[in-house]
């Protein structure tokens, strides 16, 4: 017998009961749909955060003020330090070889108001190398100007969602705003972004750094962002920035760098458990649709015991009929793992239209896995029947009639 | 028939065709096993993140600089131009049915004692903090009562601050360095361990007073309230509310209660136990899928059997009982096994992972049950209904 009769005849077998090979194709079909769309929705989300990362610029390091003892927990994220970064520091950084820009950050918050308007608002200070650091873009106007950071002008720029809040459809450029306790004038207005890690960059107003510092009446820097030259350049970076900030902070290490390959590696791995975990759950179904097989081939074994047992009347011999068997739930599982593809495609679809922003995207190792595992399934639960197949002695089997 | 003999038919026809029915059992069973474990493995870290925040006390108003809308960090807690002073602190501290209040300000610093140093968290408290924030004090005591605003420099350790520094020395009464300050030691705070990722042990607690000027601050980071039992919640946050409206003139700080914050939270833990569970469904279906397989293909194989009942006088009423009797049979069958599994294994795992702690909801149990039962009745009752609307002559001839 070759493979295409083997092929044939299962193919014949399975289309002479109509509902029950649906039945099982469906079980299938169902279990390789959850486990693709499941891969794919866990590979939007990783997809999601790089880019979300990416928005953060290249290269960045991020210095933070501050230090904990205990390596890999969290960083100190927030609170304060008995001896501050400060813009000194920053100007000092920014001298190095290693490392192309500086932006420093002040965050704080404030009202800002215009007329009878107000907002209360977060308020970042910072000098315009942030501009391509953060890769923004501006709506309106110009960003913050070059010169020197450690003047502050009265001057400052509003994130989209800010200006629409206070200004709705008017054009604010020129005009003067009041931050806290001080005056400044609107030079530009940021370009729609969303949001990114957490801080939603519409919902801010960006001011010098001197500026901020002389409002919230502080000397120290929430963070720095460090750009380094290029990839290589990262981790010097990252050391030159500690010795520097050693020498100059008396010889005590006093602040955490995080770099952006570090933390986006952190996410992924997070990510990539949870995806496989996710998926796994969903692969539970697999099993159970290959019980399903296993059930229902031994009760097609059962019903063709005749047919068995003239075919080994016939000259086939056990191994072949072994094949047959095999092959039957072979092509069952693989029509299976053909219409669950065909699922998951339109699950994926629809869920794109209904929600655009989020990528969902179906990896090619996912489909691949899930066939593979699905003809696994297939394989292993028919080795049962086949065998019982196989194992019939064909005298008896012809006897039944 | 009565339904006890309907109920017999069923299990015979089962027992009868022993194989098959186990395998269509197991396949609801694996399902419902699914379910019952990530469920229990979903409430059983629901549970344990829950009482990681509880350990703080349930009674807590936390207030905040700066006013937010939404959920998440404002950057008024890091600078702000209206800040929320120790002297507010004291101010809620007056209110009626208010227990303790605790002025807090939060950063990061290095202790030293003769050559050993360590950075660790320091936070500046004020002495109600073991009473609202449900601390205990191992050696020593607590700040004690000074004025707020002219505090004595005393200090008291975490545990593991104190083991890194002090090892088996005493250090009560010590003198140590908290970022190039003078403190005395005058306690050491009990094993609290991690909440979150943090290391609540790895830290330093001084005066509010103290902290504020060694980090060069104006503005508290938070202010925790403890309230009593018996007060009326809402009553209470109003009074906070108007209260810090007199003292700032506006509304430019942020009121949270830990009722607020448990509440979301846990709404959220449910979720995703609920998607949990609903991914473990999946197979569930599938072996609703295997369930209406084998009826169908049992229904055509029994069709003498049908004609046989039917011509000696049962009604379709009764086929259609008959069927529809043996799904849910099985399917509560294979319910119960995959619940025996779950529960096991859930309880198995831990034991072998404590870490992980995992606990049976009985909700979930029964959900699971039902649904099973549920899954077995909708697939009978299409090979059930095909059964019963067999013609007995027909069916009969079949033999």
């Amino acid at each position: 017998m070759k493979i295409q009769d083997v092929i044939q005849f299962s193919v014949k077998a399975l289309s002479g009961y109509t509902i029950r090979t649906f039945l099982m194709i469906l079980a299938m079909a169902i279990g390789v749909a959850s486990v693709i769309l499941l891969t794919a929705m866990g590979e939007g989300a990783r997809v999601f955060v790089t880019r979300e990362f990416s928005s953060l610029g290249t290269y960045i390091l991020i210095v933070l003020p501050g230090r904990s003892e205990t390596t890999g927990g969290p960083p100190p994220l927030l609170g304060e330090t008995p001896r501050e970064l400060t813009l000194e520091d920053v100007l000092f950084l920014a001298r190095s070889s290693v490392i192309r820009r500086v932006a420093p950050i002040t965050v704080g918050s404030a009202p800002v108001s215009w007329k009878h308007r107000e907002r209360e608002v977060t308020i970042l200070g910072s000098t315009e190398t942030l501009f391509d650091i953060r890769q923004l873009s501006m709506a309106q106007g110009s960003f913050l100007p070059a010169g020197d950071p450690t003047r502050g002008s009265g001057v400052c720029v509003l994130g989209y969602k800010l200006k629409k809040e206070i200004f709705g459809n008017q054009s604010p450029l020129g005009e003067w705003v009041r931050i806290g306790d001080r005056r400044f004038r609107i030079i530009g207005v940021l370009a729609k972004k969303g949001q990114s890690l957490g801080l939603d960059m519409g919902d801010v107003a960006i001011v010098p750094v001197a500026s901020a510092q002389a409002l919230f009446n502080t000397s120290g820097l929430f963070r720095v962002l460090v750009q380094a030259n290029g990839r290589n350049a990262v981790q010097k970076a990252k050391k030159t920035i500690l010795s520097e900030i050693r020498k100059r902070h008396e010889g005590e290490d006093d602040v955490t760098v995080i770099t952006q390959d570090a933390l986006l590696s952190t996410f992924d791995r997070i990510l990539l458990a949870m995806t496989l975990s996710v998926a796994g759950i969903a692969a539970i179904s697999l099993s159970v649709a290959g019980i399903l097989i296993m059930n229902v081939m031994l009760i097609a074994v059962s019903q063709r015991t005749t047919e068995v047992g003239l075919l080994r009347a016939v000259g086939a011999t056990s191994s072949q009929i072994h094949r047959i068997f095999l092959a039957e739930s072979a092509i069952l599982s693989l029509i299976g793992a053909a219409f669950g593809i065909i699922l998951a495609f339109l699950g994926t679809w629809g869920i794109s239209r209904g929600y655009p922003d989020f990528p969902v995207t179906v990896p090619a190792w996912a489909l691949g896995a899930a066939v593979f595992v699905a003809l696994l399934t297939g394989l292993i639960f028919g080795v049962l029947p086949a065998k019982r197949a196989a194992r019939l002695d064909p005298v008896q089997a012809l006897s039944r009639r | 028939m009565l339904i006890n003999d309907s109920a017999k038919q069923a299990i015979h026809a089962l027992a009868s065709q022993r194989m098959r029915s186990f395998l269509t059992a197991l396949g609801i069973a694996v399902g419902i096993a699914a379910v019952v474990l990530l469920t229990s493995i979903g409430e059983g870290i629901h549970k344990f993140v829950l009482s990681e925040f509880t350990q703080f006390g349930t009674n807590l108003i936390a207030v905040t600089p700066g006013k937010t809308t939404t959920v998440g960090m404002s950057g008024a807690v890091i600078s702000n131009v209206r800040p929320l002073s120790i002297d507010d602190a004291l101010a809620l501290g007056r209110i009626p049915k208010i227990l303790g209040v605790v002025p807090f300000v939060q950063g990061n610093a290095s202790t030293e004692f003769g050559k050993h140093g360590r950075r660790t968290y320091v936070f500046g408290v004020g002495p109600e903090a073991p009473k609202v924030w449900q601390m205990k004090v191992a050696m020593g005591r607590f700040l004690p009562d000074d004025d707020p605003r002219a505090s004595r420099a005393f200090a008291v350790l975490g545990d593991k601050v104190m083991r890194e520094l002090f090892g088996i020395v005493n250090p009560l009464g010590r003198r140590i360095r908290i970022g190039g300050r003078r403190f005395r030691v005058i306690g050491v705070m009990e094993s609290k361990g991690q909440m979150l990722g943090f290391d609540l042990d790895d830290a330093v607690y001084i005066p509010t007073a103290r902290a504020l000027a060694m980090f060069d601050r104006e503005s508290l980071m938070e202010i925790d309230l403890l309230y009593a039992a018996t007060g009326r919640l809402t009553k209470i946050v109003k009074k906070v509310r108007s209260l810090l409206m007199d003292r700032h003139g506006t509304e430019d700080f942020t009121i949270t209660t830990q009722e607020q914050m448990l509440d979301v939270l846990g709404s959220v833990l449910d979720i995703l136990t609920m998607a949990v569970g609903a991914l473990g469904g999946i197979s569930l279906l599938v072996g609703g899928v295997g369930i209406l397989t084998i009826m169908t293909i049992s229904v055509n194989e029994r069709k003498a059997e049908i004609g046989l009942l039917r011509a000696i006088g049962a009604r379709r009423g009764q086929i259609l009982t008959l069927f529809i009797g043996e799904a849910v049979v099985l399917s509560g069958i294979g319910g119960f096994a995959g619940l025996m599994i779950g529960a096991g294994g859930a309880w198995i795992l831990g034991g072998i992972v404590p870490a992980l702690p995992t606990h049976t909801s009985w909700q979930y149990v029964v959900l699971a049950e039902t649904l099973a039962v549920l899954i077995g009745l909708l697939a009978g009752v299409l090979p059930a209904h095909r059964a019963a609307s067999l013609n007995p002559i027909e069916a009969l001839r079949a033999e």
